[in-house]
C-alpha cells in the first residue's frame, strides 16, 4: 500500500480516538436528529404551507419548498464553510506536531518512505476528516429536507466540498507550520490568520478602496491577490446551495485557485521538511 | 534524486502554485465589487413621497347642499378618490401614469410607444390637444368605465365632441351623450366615427367615460357630494400607494383566472371578499395583492392553495425551461395574516428589459431611419 | 562513515553547536557493534545520520552499500529510537500492522502474533499500548524494529526500563539476531550489556570517535595473569616464583585496583606477569614444585567501564 494512505490511515485512527472529535460527531448526530424530530413540515402542491417546530407554528410565507429552503441552506452552507473551518483548525491542530513530534518522527522517518509521504499523508487523512464529517452534515440535512419536502437537492452537498477545499488550503498552510515549528497552538494561529487573510482576500475590492492610495494599498493588494478568497468562496457556496444565480465570475476557477494555493502550500511544507534535521 | 535537489524541485513548485492560484483566483473572481443582492421592496404602506402627493391632491372642497343650515368648513378631498365607486363587490384600479411615465418600466414602456418616433403621440396631440405625458396625471379604470385625471386645459372638446348632445351637470361639469365623433385630419380633412360611451368633463381636470350619460353623472355626482351611494369610496387615501392600486371585485378577478383554475376562482369567490392591489416600478415591478375575507381557518386554506398554485406553476415552469416565468414566479410568495393574507408577486426589470428589448431596437431602427434635421 | 560532520545551526545565523567533528567509522557487516561514550557525545546525532533522519553538514554515510536516503535501505533496517512514542489508543498488533505497511510489508496476523511472543508481549495483544509498562512499550518497540526481518539492527537503549529477567530475554533475542548475521548497533547505557552483546565498541566523546575496536582488544590489560592457588601454599615459594599476591604494589593502576577488590575476598589468589605463555607456564611450574595447587587462571583486563574511562579521561558519567 503507498505510504502515504498508511500514514493517513495512521492519522484518522488517531482521530478516531480523539474524544472531541467523537463528541462534535455526536453532536452533529444530536442536532439532526433534533432537526428532524422536531421540524414538521406542511407541503402543498411543493409550496411549503406551514411550518411547526416542537409543535409551535412557524410564522412563515407560503412559498415553493426550494425558495422557503433557500435561507436555511445558504445559512448551512456558511455554518459549514465558516464553522467547519474554525473547527477543523482546532481539532486537526496537533496531528502534525502529534506525528512530528520526538520519539515518534524518527521512528517515522527510519522507515522506508519519503519524508513528503508523512505530510502527505497527513493531510490527506485531516481532508478525508473533513470531507467525512461535511458530507454527513450537509448530507445530513439534504435527507432530513427531502424526505420532508420532497425538494432533493445536490447544492448543500457542492457548498459543503466547497468548504472542504477552503480547509484543505487552510490546513496546508498550518502543516506547513508543523515542519518549522512543532506547536498545536502555532498551528492553530497560522490556519486562523489565514482564514482572516481569506476573508479580507475574498473582499480586496471593497476593502483597498477603503485604504489610501500609497504603498498600504499596494502591500494589500499585493498580498491578498496571492491568499485564498475563502470568503469568495463562501459567498459562492452559499448561492449554490441556495440555488441561487452565482455572481458573475467563474466559480470553478476561483474553486480551482483555493486548491492549487493549498498545494502551494503543501509544496513549501514539503521543501521545509526535506532539509530539517528531526 | 537525493534531497537537495528534491528540495528545489519543491520549491520551484510551490512558488509556481502560488502564481498560478493567484491568476486563477483573480481570473475566478476577478476585481469588481460585486452588485448588490437583488431586493424586491414589495409596495405595503404609504411612503412619505405618497403622503405629499396625496395632500398636493386634496385640492376639492365640496360645495355644501343645505346652504341655510350651518355647517363645519368642508376639508378638501382628492376629487378622484370622491368619485370612486363604492360599496362591495366593485373594482376600481388606479393608475398613477405620470408616478409610471418616470419609473424604470415606464421608460420602457416609453421606448415602446415611441419606437415609431413618436409620429403616433405627436398626431394624437395634434388631434386632442392633449399631451398624454405630460398632462395626464392618473387613470382610473372601474367597473363602471374610465376617470382620466390631469390638465386638460388644452383639451379640444368642442372640436371632437362639438356634434354630440351635451348639458352642464353642476358647476364646472358638462355631460357629452354617446354620438358622433369627427377627427380632422392632418391633410386638414375630417374623419367621422362613432362613440358608443358617454363622456364627461369636470373643471378641466377630470374626464369621464362611461357606458351612458347617467353612469357618467353619477360619478360627477360622487365628486361634487351629490352622490346618493351610501358608505366610503372604494380607497381610502391611505392606500394610494405605488404606481398603480385598487380594488378588485372578487368574482371580477375568479374571471381572470384561467378554465384550469376554476376550483380555485371558485373557493376565492366563496371565501374572500376583498382584494386589495398595489403595484411598485420605482426599481422591480412588484405587486402586492391583499386578500381579505371572514374565516381565518379558509383564508389559511385559501392561502396555501394559492401558494401550491404559484409553486406548481413555477416548477411547471421550470421542467418546461421557460426560465423567464420560473424567475417571475421564484419571488412569488403569499404571507398568511389571519383573515386575510398577501400575495406578493415580483418581475426583475432585468427580466422586463430582456422582454421589450425588441421596443430598443425598434427606436433606434426609427431613429436612424429619420432624415437628419437641418 | 567517513569524514562524518554535523552542525546544528540556530535560527537567524546565531551560531550553532558542532554535534559530530569528523567522524571516521566502518561497522564490519554481521558484527554486534556497541557505541558508547558520555552524554553529548555524539551518539544520537550519530545515530539518526546513519538512519538518514538527520542530514550530515559534511561527509559521507553508506549504510548496507547504499546510502540511508534510500528508502529501500532504509527497509532493510530495524530502528528502537530512545524514546518510542507510541499511538496509547491502539493496540499493539495494529501498531505493528501500520508499521509493517510502512515498511511495505503485507501485514502477516499470526507472524504478527508470533513477534509480539517472542519480545515477551503476548499477554498484553489485547491491551491498549496506553495501558502498557515502559519496558513493554520498549519490547514492543524492539518487536517493530524486528519487522522484515531487517540486515541492520539500531537500537538506542532497547532495555530502558525493562526488569532485570527482561533483559535476558532481549539480550537472547539480539544474541539470536546477531547470530542469524544482522548487524547489530547498539547504544546502550548499560556497559555491561553492551559488553555482554556487542564483540565491538566505538567510544565517542566530544563529537569524534576516541576509540574502536575489537572488545578484548580494547580491555586487554597487557601480560598480566591472575591465578588462585589451593589453600597452604607456601607464600614466600609463591613470590619467589614470580607471583605477588594480591593487595601488593601493581604496576597498573587501574588493576590494581581491581585486584585489591577481589583479592579482599579470595585468599591465596596472586598476580604474575608474563610476556607470553612459556613464561607463564615456567612460573607456574615453579609454584607447582613448592607444592602449591593451581585452582585458577585467568587473564587480567579492563572492564568495559575502565576502557572507556581510560578513553574519556575523566570519571564522568558513561553513555
Amino acid at each position: 500500500m503507498n505510504p502515504v494512505f498508511v500514514i493517513a490511515g495512521y492519522v484518522l485512527r488517531e482521530a478516531a480516538s480523539r474524544k472531541f472529535i467523537l463528541a462534535f460527531m455526536v453532536g452533529l448526530t444530536l442536532v439532526l436528529a433534533t432537526v428532524a424530530l422536531s421540524l414538521k413540515l406542511e407541503v402543498v402542491d411543493g409550496a411549503l404551507a406551514a411550518t411547526r417546530l416542537f409543535g409551535e407554528v412557524v410564522r412563515a410565507n407560503i412559498v415553493s419548498v426550494d425558495v422557503a429552503l433557500r435561507p436555511i441552506f445558504r445559512a448551512a452552507a456558511y455554518l459549514v464553510f465558516y464553522g467547519g473551518i474554525l473547527f477543523g483548525i482546532v481539532a486537526c491542530s496537533d496531528f502534525a506536531p502529534g506525528l512530528l513530534s520526538p520519539g515518534r518522527i524518527e521512528h517515522l522517518l527510519a522507515l522506508p518512505l519519503q519524508r513528503w509521504h508523512l505530510l502527505a499523508g497527513t493531510f490527506l487523512g485531516v481532508m478525508t476528516l473533513a470531507v467525512g464529517g461535511t458530507v454527513y452534515a450537509a448530507g445530513g440535512l439534504t435527507v432530513i429536507f427531502g424526505v420532508k419536502t420532497g425538494y432533493w437537492t445536490v447544492g448543500p452537498l457542492v457548498a459543503g466540498g466547497m468548504a472542504c477545499v477552503g480547509f484543505a488550503a487552510v490546513y496546508a498552510v498550518m502543516l506547513t507550520t508543523a515542519t518549522v515549528v512543532r506547536s498545536a497552538a502555532l498551528c492553530s494561529a497560522a490556519g486562523f490568520v489565514l482564514l482572516v487573510g481569506g476573508i479580507l482576500a475574498g473582499f480586496r475590492a471593497d476593502v483597498s478602496r477603503y485604504l489610501e492610495a500609497g504603498f498600504g494599498r499596494t502591500s494589500f493588494d499585493a498580498v491578498t491577490m496571492v491568499l485564498p478568497r475563502l470568503s469568495a468562496l463562501a459567498v459562492g457556496a452559499a448561492d449554490l446551495a441556495s440555488d441561487t444565480p452565482l455572481l458573475p465570475g467563474s466559480l470553478g476557477m476561483l474553486l480551482g485557485g483555493v486548491l492549487v494555493f493549498g498545494l502551494g502550500a503543501l509544496a513549501v511544507g514539503f521543501w521545509h521538511f526535506e532539509g530539517k534535521d528531526c | 534524486m537525493d534531497s537537495r535537489r528534491r528540495r528545489k524541485v519543491w520549491l520551484g513548485g510551490a512558488l509556481l502554485l502560488f502564481a498560478v492560484a493567484a491568476v486563477m483566483m483573480f481570473r475566478g473572481q476577478g476585481d469588481a465589487a460585486a452588485p448588490p443582492a437583488p431586493e424586491v421592496n414589495f409596495p405595503s404602506r404609504m411612503s412619505g413621497t405618497d403622503f405629499a402627493r396625496a395632500e398636493k391632491r386634496r385640492t376639492w372642497v365640496m360645495p355644501t347642499l343645505d346652504a341655510g343650515v350651518p355647517q363645519a368648513p368642508a376639508k378638501p378631498r382628492d376629487p378622484l378618490l370622491a368619485a370612486l365607486p363604492r360599496g362591495p363587490g366593485r373594482t376600481a384600479v388606479v393608475i398613477e401614469a405620470n408616478a409610471l411615465r418616470h419609473s424604470p418600466l415606464g421608460e420602457l414602456l416609453m421606448a415602446c410607444l415611441m419606437r415609431d418616433g413618436g409620429k403616433n403621440l405627436e398626431q394624437f396631440k395634434a388631434l386632442s390637444g392633449v399631451d398624454p405625458f405630460q398632462d395626464l396625471d392618473r387613470m382610473v379604470i372601474t367597473d363602471e368605465g374610465l376617470i382620466l385625471s390631469g390638465d386638460f386645459s388644452k383639451a379640444r372638446y368642442q372640436e371632437l365632441l362639438g356634434e354630440r348632445v351635451s348639458s352642464d351637470h353642476g358647476p364646472g361639469a358638462r355631460v357629452y351623450e354617446p354620438g358622433d365623433m369627427s377627427m380632422p385630419l392632418p391633410d386638414g380633412g375630417t374623419q367621422r366615427g362613432r362613440m358608443d360611451n358617454a363622456v364627461g368633463t369636470w373643471n378641466n381636470q377630470m374626464l369621464v367615460v362611461g357606458r351612458s350619460p347617467d353612469e357618467v353623472k353619477t360619478v360627477l355626482d360622487r365628486m361634487d357630494g351629490r352622490g346618493t351611494e351610501a358608505g366610503p369610496p372604494l380607497l381610502d387615501e391611505n392606500s394610494t400607494y405605488g404606481e398603480m392600486y385598487g380594488v378588485l371585485a372578487v368574482a371580477q378577478l375568479a374571471k381572470l383566472l384561467g378554465p384550469d383554475q376554476q376550483e380555485l376562482a371558485q373557493r376565492l369567490v366563496d371565501v374572500a371578499q376583498n382584494v386589495e392591489l398595489h403595484l411598485d416600478t420605482s426599481g422591480d415591478v412588484a405587486m402586492v395583492a391583499n386578500v381579505s375575507g371572514m374565516d381565518a381557518d379558509k383564508m389559511t386554506d385559501l392561502g396555501k392553495s394559492l401558494g401550491g398554485m404559484l409553486s406548481m406553476a413555477r416548477m411547471k415552469a421550470q421542467s418546461e425551461g421557460n426560465t423567464d416565468l420560473a424567475q417571475l414566479l421564484d419571488f412569488a410568495k403569499v404571507r398568511p395574516d389571519g383573515t386575510s393574507f398577501k400575495l406578493e408577486l415580483a418581475v426583475p426589470l432585468e427580466a422586463i428589459q430582456e422582454q421589450l428589448a425588441w421596443c430598443r431596437e425598434g427606436s433606434k431602427t426609427a431613429e436612424n431611419a429619420q432624415p437628419p434635421t437641418p | 562513515m567517513q569524514g562524518l560532520r554535523k552542525t546544528y545551526h540556530r535560527a537567524f545565523g546565531r551560531g550553532g553547536h558542532e554535534a559530530l567533528r569528523g567522524m571516521d567509522l566502518v561497522v564490519p557487516s554481521g558484527s554486534a557493534f556497541g557505541l558508547i561514550g558520555p552524554n553529548g557525545a555524539g551518539k544520537t546525532t550519530f545515530i539518526k545520520s546513519v538512519l538518514g533522519i538527520v542530514r550530515p553538514t559534511a561527509g559521507t554515510v553508506r549504510v548496507l552499500g547504499g546510502s540511508p536516503e534510500d528508502p529501500a535501505i532504509r527497509a532493510r533496517i530495524g530502528y528502537l529510537p530512545e524514546r518510542l512514542h507510541l499511538p496509547g489508543t491502539w493496540k499493539s498488533p495494529a501498531f505493528l500492522a501500520t508499521v509493517a505497511r510502512l515498511k511495505g510489508l503485507k501485514p502477516d496476523a499470526p507472524a504478527l502474533l508470533r513477534l509480539l511472543e517472542r519480545v515477551g508481549l503476548s499477554d498484553a495483544v489485547d491491551r491498549r499500548i496506553g495501558g502498557y509498562s515502559k519496558g513493554m512499550r520498549q519490547r514492543l518497540g524492539l518487536a517493530a524494529a524486528l519487522l522484515g526481518e531487517p540486515a541492520l539492527l539500531v537500537l538506542d537503549e532497547p532495555t530502558d526500563g525493562i526488569d532485570p529477567m527482561g533483559r535476558l530475554e532481549v539480550r537472547r533475542i539480539l544474541q539470536e539476531e546477531v547470530r542469524r548475521g544482522v548487524t547489530l548497533f547498539l547504544n546502550s547505557h548499560l556497559l555491561a550489556e553492551t559488553e555482554r552483546v556487542c564483540d565491538r565498541v566505538a567510544i565517542l566523546a566530544d563529537g569524534r570517535v576516541l576509540r574502536e575496536g575489537r572488545l578484548e582488544d580494547l580491555g586487554r590489560g597487557g601480560a598480566r595473569w591472575r591465578v588462585r592457588f589451593a589453600p597452604g601454599a607456601q607464600a614466600s615459594a609463591l613470590v619467589a616464583a614470580g607471583f605477588v599476591p594480591v593487595g601488593g604494589a601493581g604496576s597498573d593502576a587501574t588493576a590494581a585496583t581491581n585486584v585489591q577488590a577481589e583479592g579482599a575476598r579470595d585468599e591465596g589468589v596472586y598476580v604474575v606477569d608474563a610476556a607470553d605463555v612459556t613464561v607463564l607456564n615456567a612460573a607456574l611450574d615453579r609454584a607447582r614444585a613448592s607444592g602449591a595447587l593451581l585452582v585458577e587462571l585467568r587473564r587480567e583486563g579492563a572492564d568495559l567501564e575502565a576502557v572507556l574511562l581510560g578513553a574519556v579521561g575523566s570519571p564522568g558519567v558513561a553513555a
